[in-house]
């Protein structure tokens, strides 16, 4: 079980919940049908509080990315360089963040990635996260 | 009724003092003090006459705890700008102007004070701020690596070319080198330095990213009547705006797809330029909060000095410097050259500039952009001005 470092941050506890189960969700406004992420409890556009979690699949394009050379304190469970991507789901309207493996020679915006579910060290925790590689 | 306090209040007094990062001579707190007498000092009034104090970033010094070095006579007003990076730093003189307009207070000092030996590296602070699993999970840490994002969507897909951040750190170290106050003073940049600079994360080298300093700055406000009567000639607040527009802030990175690669302003740009009745064209200085090149870029694009089209043409080296450049930057070096205590450098050298007293004098200077902290979820911006 993957262990919570910060604290839950908002509404996005089936989020974590899911992917411990190997399973991506994201919440939807069941008055508007808005997506929301980050998670909210009261759905900004129509004030609903009822919203629904859809399991959707980890496949999406490159929206922007990063490679980490540094070694930024809290980085020691990846190795240099490492390289952060931002994710635009193919069934949502929303981004999500991972890390990528695998080759990265053609690495670029709008590029094509399909995911899996991970964790990442840090300190004596483990994170869950998203691992992204170039479809 | 709207009030508009453009011109209405004036910064009086400016104390400022910056070392080598882990080096202050004192506590931050003591540096901070020094800084505010200083500021006293050079206004002339009493620093126990002061009765209000505004600050940003999460700074730790509690007003209330200076009252006894200071004399204070009575705490009227303590207020701090919400965010834990450089954002709320404009916005200080907003929340200022305000206590005094509304007779809540009259002699505002606006200061930020670090001292790593306290609290710790600015950008750890700037982070714990903001960090989640989202986040840690994928390695971001780290400023840097955030605005490295936006940097590249900026770059890769929007097409502004990479050099106009050389060009844009060339011209402030090109007034750091001249800056006996500067951390480069007497060395300009070495380009190709720059541009072979190991990787912080791509696309930033190190000579992109902003230094941290230990010091402390302190700009005393008062009215613009009080100030005519005080020592120095008094530099407006002609205009301030904070905030963050809807599809902007912290939100894991799904901000709007246009609005992501900004620095942020937009949101806050109608109202800062409307409340003095001024446009990006009767701008003469510019005090730029860059933490990174690329973030110090979007700023200038989001306050409508260029656009995403002619940006290599407006941000060019020689446009940039004093005193010859039409749009002249950091004429103190700014974060990236002068020093960085929290960006208090751009606040300072604002009033400096228009008092005449900067080291890249721009002749008959008359307003000031402060460009505050870029791609901060709270955003601020103010404008300065003198007769």
């Amino acid at each position: 079980m993957a262990q919570m470092v910060t604290g839950q941050l908002g509404a996005e506890g089936p989020y974590w919940d899911a992917l411990a189960e190997g399973r991506l969700l994201l919440p939807r406004c069941k008055g508007c049908g808005q997506w929301h992420w980050p998670a909210v409890w009261r759905c900004g556009e129509c004030g609903s509080w009822e919203h629904e979690w859809h399991e959707r699949t980890l496949e999406g394009t490159i929206f922007t990315w990063t490679r980490t050379h540094h070694r930024f304190g809290g980085t020691e469970g990846l190795d240099l360089p490492y390289t952060t991507v931002l994710v635009t789901l193919n069934d949502a309207p929303i981004r999500l963040q991972g890390l990528m493996e695998g080759r990265e020679d053609d690495l670029k915006i709008g590029a094509r990635v399909t995911g899996r579910i991970d964790k990442t060290r840090f300190g004596d925790a483990a994170i869950l996260s998203l691992r992204w590689s170039l479809a | 009724m709207t009030l508009n306090l453009s011109g209405k209040t004036a910064i009086a007094g400016v104390g400022y003092r910056q070392y080598k990062r882990g080096t202050a001579p004192w506590p931050e707190r003591g540096v901070l003090v020094r800084a505010i007498v200083d500021a006293c000092e050079d206004a002339g009034i009493d620093p126990a006459d002061v009765d209000g104090f505004v600050s940003y970033g999460d700074d730790k010094n509690e007003p209330v705890r200076l009252m006894p070095d200071l004399g204070t006579k009575q705490l009227n007003w303590s207020a701090q700008v919400w965010g834990g990076g450089g954002g709320g730093i404009a916005g200080t003189f907003g929340i200022a102007a305000s206590a005094i307009l509304t007779g809540q207070a009259k002699a505002v000092v606006i200061f930020r004070a670090l001292a790593e030996g306290n609290s710790g590296r600015l950008a750890a602070a700037v982070m714990a701020h903001h960090l989640n699993d989202h986040m840690v999970g994928v390695g971001l840490v780290a400023p840097a690596q955030v605005c490295a994002m936006r940097a590249q969507r900026l770059f890769e897909y929007h097409g502004v070319p990479q050099s106009v951040c050389e060009e844009m750190v060339r011209a402030s170290y090109y007034h750091g080198s001249r800056n006996p106050e500067a951390i480069s003073y007497g060395k300009e940049l070495d380009v190709e330095a720059f541009r072979t600079s190991r990787w912080i994360a791509e696309p930033f080298r190190l000579f992109d990213c902003s230094r941290e300093n230990d010091g402390a700055g302190a700009l005393l406000m008062v009215s613009s009547e009080m100030a005519r009567d005080l020592k120095r000639p008094p530099v407006k607040l002609l205009s301030v705006a904070q905030g963050a527009q809807k599809g902007w802030g912290d939100l894991l990175e799904n901000d709007d797809a246009d609005l992501y690669p900004t620095a942020g302003f937009r949101g806050i740009r109608d109202r800062l330029y409307g409340m003095a009745g001024l446009t990006p064209a009767d701008i003469d200085v510019i005090q730029l909060y860059e933490n990174f090149s690329a973030q110090g870029v979007a700023s200038l694009i989001d306050h409508g000095f260029c656009t995403y089209e002619n940006v290599a043409e407006v941000l060019k080296y020689e446009n940039l410097i004093a005193p010859s450049g039409k749009l002249p930057i950091n004429t103190s070096g700014g974060n990236l050259a002068h020093g960085f205590v929290h960006g208090f450098v751009t606040a300072v050298e604002s009033i400096r500039c228009l008092r005449g007293e900067s080291h890249n004098p721009v002749p008959d200077a008359k307003t000031c952009l402060l460009a505050g902290g870029p791609g901060a979820p709270t955003v601020s911006s103010a404008i300065f001005g003198i007769d």
